[in-house]
């Protein structure tokens, strides 16, 4: 039996990350249904969804065969490139050295991009769009399935951090059906900042004991890690601060 | 297999953004696999080098980053 505390940062961790990848397949799937019509974008959804599921069912019970350390040490090290670079653009963007991520810009290109294309079909069956949502899905959808591996496995958390993944789909599909328009008020650079940081925490401690580090504290050390990599961030904003001048998109 | 292409192109995306960051952090795990691996260091002290060296190869690249930019 899982306890809820053990349970509840995988599961935040999983909430958070995927909620940052899902508002960005909403954006493009949103884009293609809106201009192309809706059969073409949820035909997209729903291949992509598909393909994602088959992905998943053939892979994950080979995650069973894999020796624990190694597992923990590929995985580790993958959080670590993973958490480390989104950290890197959250605080280059927060220090405004790069612009911030805008999900109306990203919908306004998306929309662009599929209205040179060809002419507009609002209705009928339309394949830019479908093809246009099944990427977004998949390649997105695949970043969510890694962020789920990533906190859940290795340690039998994968159900909980599914849970979380499932959680922030529902909450982005819910406000999306309600504002049907793209999720721009989402703070995408405060989630990413934040989930850089939970992931290079993870990331250092699973590399660690991958390595055959036995850290002291246990699993209290990703709290110690997740302050240090925070305040070591914040501080980076502080230092490369961009006081004036041009931002890079 | 323009679809794969552009699939495998963002995957690879997700872990090399920047390639001097995902040199730097491989470099410091292959550091301390080799120092704990052959008993060099205490596995506690690899622990401490892993973490400072994450740590420093993050304020290093946004620290190279942020000074690039502001020289151009």
């Amino acid at each position: 039996m899982i306890s809820l505390t053990t349970a509840a940062p995988a599961v935040g961790a999983a909430f958070v990350a995927s909620l940052v990848e899902v508002v960005e397949a909403f954006t493009i799937v949103l884009a293609a249904g809106t201009l192309r019509g809706w059969r073409g974008a949820v035909a997209g959804t729903a291949a992509g969804l598909a393909t994602l599921a088959l992905i998943v069912v053939a892979l994950g019970p080979l995650l069973d065969q894999v020796p624990l350390h190694l597992l923990q040490l590929v995985i580790g090290v993958l959080l670590l490139l993973f958490g480390m670079g989104w950290l890197r653009k959250a605080v280059l963007r927060a220090a405004g050295i790069i612009a911030l991520h805008d999900e109306n810009a990203a919908f306004a290109a998306e929309t662009a991009n599929l209205s040179d294309t060809t002419t507009l079909r609002r209705s009928g069956f339309d394949w830019l769009g479908g093809v246009m949502a099944f990427k977004a899905v998949l390649l997105e959808g695949l970043e969510v399935v890694f962020i789920v591996i990533a906190v859940g496995a290795g340690r039998g958390l994968l159900v909980p951090a599914s849970l979380g993944a499932l959680a922030a789909c529902v909450v982005v599909l819910a406000i999306g059906a309600i504002v049907h328009r793209p999720l721009a008020r989402v703070p995408e650079n405060t989630l990413k900042f934040a989930v850089g940081v939970i992931l290079c925490a993870f990331g250092v401690f699973w590399t660690g004991e991958g390595l055959g580090i036995a850290w002291p504290g246990g699993d209290l050390m990703i709290l110690f890690f997740g302050a240090a990599f925070l305040l070591v961030g914040l501080g980076a904003v502080a230092v490369v601060r961009q006081p004036r001048g041009v931002i890079e998109q | 297999m323009n679809i794969l292409r552009e699939v495998a192109g963002g995957l690879l995306k997700m872990f090399v953004g920047d390639a001097w960051l995902t040199l730097g952090v491989l470099s410091v795990v292959s550091l301390t696999g080799l120092l704990t691996g052959s008993g060099a260091v205490p596995p506690l002290l690899g622990g401490a080098i892993l973490f400072l060296g994450c740590i420093v190869v993050l304020v290093a690249n946004v620290a190279v980053y942020g000074r690039r930019h502001r020289d151009r």
